[in-house]
């Protein structure tokens, strides 16, 4: 048991963090956002530096690095509260294509290394909420190979991506377990529709509906595959929150020590004393929590989904307690958006809302859990 | 970055867990898994058993008779003792006390309490609180006068627990009142049988007789019972703060009581409510989230390369959560939580149960948990301590 970081690690996050502080400041994050939320080229810059290989295996162009490395980076992002899929993009599409076979593999992973090409998740649907089990695109066989037909929703970048991981259903009814496949349809195929928009987070999105759209299959059955790669994306998302939110509560405590009220600093005032602790106990217990999903990936499936759900629902928590209490602690300028804190509240608001709310993961604890309970249960 | 324990630390907890199960009295786990009522008898049992394995001061360093096991060793051995039923040891004498004895007592001081603190003969009490000074702590008034070789003590102290059974007491006395309310305050070791001194019992919510007045009418105290230097004993208090960390959060017994609040909700027909389990669910949340606090306390502390400053925050989330349980285990018997049949708390009563006997001592739990947020510095106090560290104001 140990929590400290290696040396590697260490150099990881301070490559991370010289890139944030050199180029994106919080100026260009505006510019981009008020540009309709393009990122790819900062995407490319992460390239760069080497961090979209990051989980992709040596063999194929990568760092074939592991969830620890993932997490450091992400962290980084959060705290620089950096617009780009890098979790999409460099983290849950390698997830995903680990079960594929070795020449699809071949083909999009050596891409996803060096960045030329983003190919990102596509799995929501209008009726499934947050449950990956709940869906009804249709995949059927056709002549020259697999077709798929449905819609999918919210596909991060998914006006920036050069292709799509999409879960379709090969057999079976809408909320069936089994039944389900993956696949990988290209940017630019036939029947294949992408209509992009801004998110709340200054970032895109798009809504993608497929007819008949040719698409190359990864594997069939491939639920646990899913789920699995959707636990590497809550992963990300739980160290970027901590990041965030590390940032957020710094930005706060520098306010509250030199904005004066009735003459003197607001940090002075016992009810902001007291709100300010409570924000640093939901931010420990956050990053606690991150640390955990992280560390859970590895694990057996059923106790690292019911890990995840727990560590998403503990992020969900503190995200949404430090997101509107360091708005609040800022008063007025707090809910402006010329200033930086109300987009560090926008980005942990979209972050509570992706991969399952706190409301979603409170269920799948409760449906889970089991009479012995613990870090090591 | 690993959550797993090393072999060596597994064979450890391997080798507490097998200790444990051999030498815990069957009659006192079945108390603690089932909450009746422990009696000094009782605790002094368990006390005696880990005193002859060498164990009652389990944080104790070689040097001084204890294991010298690291941070990891003892939680290990912490969350063995728990999770098998074992009764919390009292932590006045091996954890509060026995420190500063070790870091400011003389050889003298050492050789002659150590022995008895860790082998579990002498009952030791706290004296700390009084009825002016509860989170002001240092406005104490209890005052010890030099007169030749003794000190002579006037005063009262308060909210002593279980003081009803003390040999001795360790207390913060006034001796002076020159300077700071903090630089006049010594660090006096009591023997409690020392005439003038007597012991009114405070009966708490629950009807329980857990804590004390004691009371000190000119009582005479060898100067050789000072702990360090006169008007020290702010500085040695503050040393065993320090030395009070994850323990502090209690993490193991929650670990256990979780267990029980999930048989009781599935025994009163509340497991399937989900609203009801919903309300276990995040208690487990932050179980989880507790406890990896508290390991990442322990792994800095074991590898040294990080300070985590986190002791206030274990406190109020450990002690929030406490609560949480107890009122959980309440609501879960409802109105089977109602009945105050005294009786009913201790083991082997043969009368008849109101519901089942499960929900005999739930309400009591419940009312008498209110303490966890008001002693040991009340959570309003550690929020002070939370955000003066982290503003830096």
């Amino acid at each position: 048991m140990d929590f400290d970081f290696s040396d590697d690690q260490i150099s990881l996050r301070d490559a991370v963090q010289r890139w944030v502080e050199k180029g994106f400041s919080f100026e260009r994050r505006h510019g981009i956002a008020k540009a309709g939320g393009r990122t790819r080229e900062v995407y490319q810059e992460l390239a760069d530096l080497g961090l979209t290989g990051l989980a992709v295996p040596e063999a194929l162009g990568g760092m074939g690095f592991g969830a620890v490395e993932a997490m450091v980076v992400c962290e980084e992002l959060g705290r620089g509260l950096v617009t780009a899929a890098y979790a999409p993009g460099a983290l849950v599409a390698p997830a995903l294509l680990a079960a594929a076979p070795a020449e699809v593999q071949a083909a999009w992973l050596p891409k996803i290394a060096d960045a030329s090409a983003l190919v990102v998740l596509a799995h929501q649907e209008r009726a499934a909420r947050y449950r990956l089990d709940h869906v009804s695109t249709r995949a059927t066989q056709a002549a020259g190979g697999w077709v798929l037909d449905g819609a999918k929703s919210i596909v991060p970048a998914g006006d920036e991506a050069d292709a799509y991981i999409v879960p379709a259903r090969t057999a079976g009814a809408e909320t069936d377990g089994s039944g389900i496949a993956l696949f990988i349809v290209a940017k630019g195929v036939a029947g294949l529709t992408v209509r992009g928009h801004p998110t709340q987070d200054g970032a895109r999105a798009a809504e993608l509906t497929l007819r008949a759209t040719p698409a190359t299959l990864i594997a069939t059955d491939a639920l646990p595959a899913l789920e699995f790669a959707v636990d590497v994306g809550i992963a990300a998302l739980c160290a970027e929150a901590v990041g965030a939110m590390d940032k957020l509560v710094a930005i706060t405590v520098e306010y509250m020590n030199t904005r004066k009220q009735f003459g003197v600093a607001i940090a002075s005032f016992q009810a902001l004393r007291h709100r300010i602790a409570d924000v640093k106990m939901q931010l420990e217990l956050a990053r606690s929590m991150s640390y955990f999903a992280s560390l859970k990936l590895g694990g057996p499936p059923a106790a690292r989904r019911l890990a995840l759900s727990q560590a998403k629902y503990q992020l969900g928590q503190s995200m949404r307690f430090v997101g509107q209490q360091c708005v609040q602690l800022h008063g007025g300028i707090g809910v402006t958006d010329e200033y930086l804190a109300s987009h560090y509240f926008k980005r942990l608001t979209v972050i509570e809302l992706s991969f399952g709310d706190s409301m979603f993961h409170l269920g799948e604890v409760s449906a889970h859990m089991q009479d012995t309970a613990g870090v090591f249960a | 970055m690993d959550l797993s324990f090393t072999p060596e630390e597994l064979a450890f907890r391997a080798r507490m867990r097998t200790w444990v199960a051999a030498n815990l009295p069957a009659d006192i786990s079945d108390k603690v898994h089932q909450a009746l009522h422990l009696g000094k008898a009782d605790l002094q049992r368990w006390a005696r058993i880990l005193g002859k394995q060498g164990w009652l001061g389990w944080a104790w360093p070689a040097e001084f008779g204890g294991p010298g096991w690291n941070a990891v060793q003892r939680h290990l051995f912490e969350e063995e003792c728990a999770l098998a039923g074992a009764p919390r040891i009292l932590p006045f004498g091996p954890v509060m006390v026995a420190p500063v004895i070790m870091a400011f007592g003389t050889p003298e001081q050492q050789r002659r309490h150590l022995p008895g603190i860790m082998s579990g003969d002498v009952w030791w009490s706290q004296g700390y609180s009084e009825p002016g000074s509860g989170s002001d702590l240092a406005s104490l008034k209890c005052k010890a006068e030099r007169r030749g070789d003794y000190y002579i003590v006037n005063g009262q102290k308060t909210w002593t627990t279980l003081g009803q059974y003390g040999d001795w007491i360790f207390c913060l006395v006034r001796t002076s009142n020159e300077g700071k309310p903090q630089t006049g305050i010594s660090f006096l070791l009591i023997d409690m049988k020392s005439p003038g001194i007597s012991v009114r019992p405070i009966i708490m919510l629950d009807g329980g007789h857990e804590v004390n007045e004691v009371w000190f009418d000119n009582v005479e105290v060898p100067f050789d019972n000072l702990i360090g230097e006169e008007n020290q004993g702010w500085t040695y208090a503050k040393h065993l703060l320090a030395h009070e960390r994850t323990n502090i959060a209690d993490v193991n017994r929650t670990k256990r009581e979780l267990e029980r609040l999930k048989r009781i909700a599935k025994a009163e027909g509340m497991w399937d409510d989900t609203r009801f389990r919903d309300e276990i669910a995040k208690l487990e949340v932050d179980v989880v989230a507790l406890e990896m606090m508290v390991l990442r306390v322990l792994s800095a502390e074991k590898s040294g390369k990080q300070s985590l400053d986190v002791a206030g925050l274990l406190k109020i989330r450990g002690s929030e959560i406490q609560q949480r349980y107890a009122e959980l285990m309440m609501l879960a018997a409802g109105p089977y939580a109602l009945p105050f049949i005294r009786e009913a708390m201790e083991a082997g009563w043969q009368g008849d149960q109101v519901g089942a006997a499960h929900c005999a001592p739930l309400a009591a739990s419940y009312f008498n948990m209110r303490k966890t947020t008001i002693y040991g510095g009340s959570n309003e106090v550690q929020r002070n301590i939370v955000a003066a560290t982290v503003l830096g104001s």
